[in-house]
């Protein structure tokens, strides 16, 4: 237990410079261009002394790292500033969405769970069986196959000619979780292909490297049923790789429903974010961006917590 | 080395029908205003959204192009925008990477937080905040793209070079008072290259599919250059009444994706020194 | 065969060929009925709520339902009618003397009187934040000559002025909310329209409910109208067909066949002002040349452009108004047919014999994009090679606008309820959309002037053609297609009529069942 706890107190005090790194790379990047949002604020008709009023205004004429840092102050008073778009808090703003979207991810890594799971294990346990190539096949196909175009064809067949699914947008969950769910069931499995192929593949190549080991074999030898091994042995040693693949997947996830948000038109953090960052919305972008550092940050604690109970030694390490 | 790439692909036939599959991709790309049956910019408003036919063997757009041509020469902007990703990400990536694995001490720390960082948020995320400052277009989205993923190459060429470090003939070279750079360019660099290769392949269907998404959310090619993800977006707009102009450009997308990967992992059982001396 | 529905390609291109002008929504003889929230798909995030500080003409949806303007409109031909405003005068050619209604609340209780309009059109063209006092220029001042009296005095005569009040410049905000809220104002407004704001989630929704004192007894009908944000018009209208909302507008013209197909579903088309249009910068090179201009107008298939890209249900625009508008011009009309030789010719005579380049701007969406293309296609065939970059609205209307460094924009107007504004704003010198901001010719000052100087409509209409013709001869515009409105509704939407404007009220709508 001292073990995680020193692991957490560690991480925990690399959040903050990996925060400040990432929103002072994501800051950077937005400022490499002249031109920014006053053009935008000042809508048709602006006037120059309008344009260069509202520059000031918003303090868009300071020096970089001052609006830098005078951003970075405040968010480590909780406070995530307003967007200058729309004037409102952009923590509302993510608050009000981010469920939408974690709500799409969470689906599908669920799916990504339940079918890639039971899919690696047949695989593995019959390997250069045709049932183990279909998988292989199966995953390279998934992960191969764009996301937002399965989301397409999903809302060609199931939204449009079969009507059994909404076609766009979202129900707040604690509004309506029936519905919220029968949303966010395409979305979810048009970005769960590649995350069923992810864990199919690293489930099966890790149980065939553990049921061919030695160690195994003796199992076998001892007498033990196969079903047994699998289980006790195989599944309990390959659980740490899939703790990594998990891992990988939500960040990976979290990128891939900004497009699949653009085609089913889900309010949700992908919306939030093209529209800001192309709009050059700056307190907007920068949020967006720190809560997603944030989940991935907690995913990655959290799975580094579960690596130490399933393997104390790591926690030592 | 012709002979025994055949021959490989020969024992291989998923990783062959890849190759084959690519090769004919850039003959395509690269002969295209010869190859293909029309230009892809020709219109004709009044036989739009046709379908497949003997005169259009893959029917008509939403103005009447030829879909197969704009397929054909979809493929220049798309293998180009590959490309330019993965070479972008090779630029930043392997040198910074080098230089993290060799030197070690603060700069390897140093560069390891960064390149964790980076990898710590979405990367199409970061693509699409970095495409907003750069101005919308394929190479600048490319661009975008490219360096969004060198860090995955860093941090594999960090981690191949510590490797090779500890290997005798790098100690031997430092010796003999080699230079750093030589000690780079002729020790490290190619005992490391392979996985790099391997990885490479795997990011440009990456990259691919990367261009398509950008492209379809407009901030990729721009008209009327043809280019599959765009086509992808256009055919979104007829979802309803054309539900077909979507199967072509996202099954040359998946199709193409699907043999990068598939020459990758052959690359990887291939080039794996573990699997030779076995 | 691929079969959608019952409905194959042919069928459908048939239906395309079938289908042309106005089509009103079927109306029901039913009497009206109260109660009932209607949920509306639009396709833009508002500017802003508050209508003088907003910029985007696509705010006008959402700022109906929340105030009443002073003068209205008639929907079909856009003569305005009495509104907040019973009646108006024009005792001198300079006064304009407004009559308002007695007991107007506005929604927080406080009255709209004399002195709440005085407020407001004085904000409206003097206010720090106002974004419209162009609009109102030819105000001299605003006196309260009684408690439901104000009287406008003009720097020069205005007949345009009725019009423009039926605009953002005419939509009364509740004078102790605008003081009190400040800059808040912009997103939690207080109007004295049939529905009252309730909240707004940014480029989500906006919620409106019944404003229980209405000066109309029995209006609204409807307890509430909720507008939802979804941008990409595709998806608007599958959000009706599924039932997720129960009215879409500005749909395209190519979604026509999808909602006749749709079980359940009204179209509702009418012609409006918005035309898709090349705005010039004529101080640049290489379109300062007027042969230049006039090529890239004879060099435009306007019939191909409105079957590519409007499925031929759009009018071809080569003037300024819409055939259906009282200030069109039929001889001017016919300026610039399809003539490539002509083009060809013109371009030789400006000294562009091997093809000239041209570099312009425009929006990144596939609609826009699909347009770019056929434009492209149109002028490569006369040897002008014109290259787009594209950003956003803001971006490019910014570059285009204010820092006037590209030649040529593509575009929309989306229309003025008076004319005299369009050709203002567009032409008029030091105008916000005239990015040469010179005039082009002198006489173009002294002939906008002369549309505004006269009341009875004949004499305006011919102010308008003298107008019209100094435009289209010297080419300051491409005009493409006047749009035409497009909406849908689920059946139990009923008594919606759609306005030239084509930015849909909803004051007659009820709901059935």
């Amino acid at each position: 237990m001292r073990g995680q706890s020193r692991l957490i107190g560690r991480r925990l005090a690399q959040i903050i410079p990996v925060i400040v790194l990432a929103t002072f790379v994501v800051f950077g990047l937005l400022h490499l261009v002249p031109g920014d949002i006053a053009f935008t604020l000042a809508g048709e008709n602006a006037t120059d002394a309008r344009i260069a009023q509202i520059r000031e205004s918003y303090g868009l004429d300071r020096p970089f790292l001052v609006q830098y840092a005078s951003w970075l102050w405040n968010a480590l008073h909780f406070d995530l500033s307003r967007s200058y778009l729309s004037n409102e808090p952009v923590l509302n703003q993510i608050l009000h969405r981010f469920p939408t979207t974690l709500l799409i991810v969470c689906g599908a890594l669920s799916i990504s769970l339940t079918i890639g799971i039971p899919l690696g294990i047949l695989a593995a346990t019959k390997p250069e069986s045709r049932l183990d190539a279909a998988v292989t096949s199966l995953a390279s196909l998934g992960v191969a196959v764009p996301n937002f175009w399965l989301a397409m064809l999903l809302v060609a067949t199931f939204a449009l000619s079969l009507n059994w699914f909404p076609a766009t947008g979202a129900v707040a969950f604690a509004k309506d979780p029936a519905k919220s769910i029968l949303h966010a069931a395409l979305p979810a499995l048009a970005l769960a292909a590649g995350g069923v192929a992810e864990v199919a593949r690293q489930l099966r190549s890790g149980l065939i490297e553990i049921l061919s080991s030695q160690y195994v074999r003796t199992l076998h030898a001892k007498g033990l049923s196969p079903a047994a091994i699998l289980w006790k042995h195989g599944l309990k040693n390959v659980s740490v790789n899939l703790l990594t693949v998990i891992g990988l997947l939500v960040n990976r996830l979290l990128g891939a429903t900004v497009v699949v948000e653009a085609v089913f038109a889900i309010p949700g953090m992908g919306s939030l974010i093209v529209h800001a960052a192309i709009n050059k919305d700056f307190p907007v972008v920068q949020g967006v961006v720190l809560a997603m550092v944030v989940v991935v940050i907690c995913m990655n604690l959290l799975i580094d917590i579960l690596y130490t109970i399933l393997d104390p030694r790591v926690a030592l390490k | 080395m012709i002979r025994s790439v055949a021959r490989w692909a020969w024992r291989n036939p998923p990783a062959g029908a890849s190759l084959i599959f690519l090769l004919a991709l850039f003959t395509l790309a690269l002969l295209a205003p010869v190859v293909a049956p029309y230009a892809p910019t020709t219109q004709n408003v009044n036989n739009a959204l046709a379908e497949p036919s003997w005169q259009h063997l893959l029917g008509t757009d939403d103005l009447g192009r030829d879909v197969l041509s704009r397929l054909i020469h979809g493929a220049p902007a798309t293998l180009y925008a590959s490309f330019l990703a993965v070479s972008v990400a090779c630029l930043l990536g392997i040198p910074v990477g080098l230089l993290a694995g060799f030197l070690g001490g603060w700069v390897d720390d140093g560069i390891s937080r960064v390149i964790d960082t980076l990898m710590s948020f979405p990367g199409i995320v970061l693509a699409i905040g970095v495409t907003g400052a750069l101005g919308i277009g394929l190479t600048n989205s490319m661009l975008a793209v490219g360096i969004v993923f060198s860090p995955q190459l860093a941090r594999l060429v960090r981690a191949q070079t510590l490797v090779v470090k500890q290997e005798l003939y790098v100690d031997a070279a430092r010796c003999f008072g080699a230079s750093l750079g030589r000690i780079i360019i002729r020790h490290i660099t190619p005992n490391a290259i392979q996985p790099v290769i391997v990885q490479i392949t795997l990011l440009l269907a990456v990259a691919l599919l990367a261009e398509a998404s950008l492209s379809f959310l407009g901030l990729g090619v721009q008209p009327p250059q043809p280019s599959w993800g765009a086509m992808l977006a256009r055919a979104y707009n007829y979802m309803e009444i054309a539900p077909e102009q979507m199967y072509s450009p996202g099954i040359a997308i998946l199709l193409t994706a699907l043999s990068f990967n598939t020459l990758g992992e052959a690359l990887r059982v291939a080039l794996d020194p573990t699997r030779k001396r076995r | 065969m691929i079969r959608l529905n019952g409905l194959d390609r042919r069928d459908f291109l048939a239906l395309l060929g079938a289908t042309t002008a106005a089509s009103g929504s079927a109306y029901a003889q039913a009497a009206p009925k109260r109660g009932g929230i209607l949920r509306v798909s639009a396709p833009a995030n508002p500017s802003s709520l508050d209508p003088a500080t907003g910029g985007s003409g696509s705010d006008h949806v959402f700022l109906y339902t929340m105030f009443d303007t002073l003068v209205a409109f008639d929907y079909e031909t856009l003569r305005p009618m009495p509104g907040l405003a019973e009646s108006w005068s024009y005792p001198a050619p300079t006064t304009l003397v407004l009559n308002i209604r007695p007991g107007v609340l506005f929604h927080d209780g406080t009255p709209c009187d004399a002195a709440a309009v005085k407020f407001n059109l004085d904000r409206n063209r003097k206010g720090e934040r106002s974004n419209i006092k162009g609009d109102l220029v030819t105000v001299a001042d605003v006196t309260v000559t009684g408690p439901n009296q104000v009287t406008i005095r003009l720097t020069e005569p205005d007949t345009a002025m009725p019009l423009i009040l039926s605009d953002r410049a005419g939509m009364m905000c509740s004078p102790k909310a605008v003081e009190e809220r400040g800059k808040d104002h912009d997103r939690n407004p207080v109007g004295a329209g049939p529905w009252k704001f309730v909240s707004w989630a940014n480029a989500e929704k906006v919620v409106t409910t019944r404003h229980e004192k209405y000066w109309r007894p029995d209006r609204p009908y409807l307890d509430g109208v909720e507008l939802a944000v979804i941008t990409e018009v595709q998806t608007g209208l599958r959000s009706v067909v599924a039932g997720q909302n129960d009215f879409a507008y500005q749909l395209l013209p190519s979604q026509k066949p999808v909602i006749d197909r749709a079980k359940g579903l009204v179209a509702v088309t009418g012609p409006t002002l918005y035309c898709v249009q090349m705005f010039f910068n004529c101080a640049i090179a290489p379109v300062n040349d007027v042969r230049v201009r006039q090529a890239m107008n004879f060099a435009i298939d306007r019939d191909e452009f409105n079957k590519a890209t409007m499925n031929g249900l759009s009018e071809p625009a080569v003037v300024t108004m819409p055939s259906a508008h009282w200030a069109h011009d039929p001889i001017m009309a016919k300026y610039y047919p399809y003539d490539p030789d002509k083009a060809r010719k013109l371009l030789a005579e400006a000294g562009y014999k091997d093809g000239l380049d041209v570099q312009a701007i425009g929006f990144s969406d596939q609609r826009w994009q699909q347009r770019q293309e056929v434009i492209i296609e149109q002028y490569r065939k006369v040897g002008i090679r014109i290259r787009f970059t594209n950003g956003t609205v803001a971006e490019t209307s910014a570059s285009f606008n204010t820092e006037r460094k590209v030649p040529v924009f593509l575009s929309a107007w989306t229309g003025r309820p008076d004319p005299t504004s369009t050709y203002q704003l567009m032409f008029g010198e030091g105008a916000y959309y005239n990015a040469a901001r010179v005039a082009a010719t002198p006489e173009i000052g002294p002939a906008l002037q002369a549309t505004r100087a006269v009341e009875d409509t004949e004499s305006r209409r011919k102010a308008f053609a003298k107008l019209q013709r100094l435009v289209t001869e010297n080419a300051l515009l491409i005009p493409l297609v006047f749009q035409f409105e497009l909406d849908a509704h689920s059946q139990k939407v009923k008594g919606f009529k759609p306005n030239l404007l084509g930015k849909p009220k909803f004051e007659n709508v009820w709901l059935e069942g």
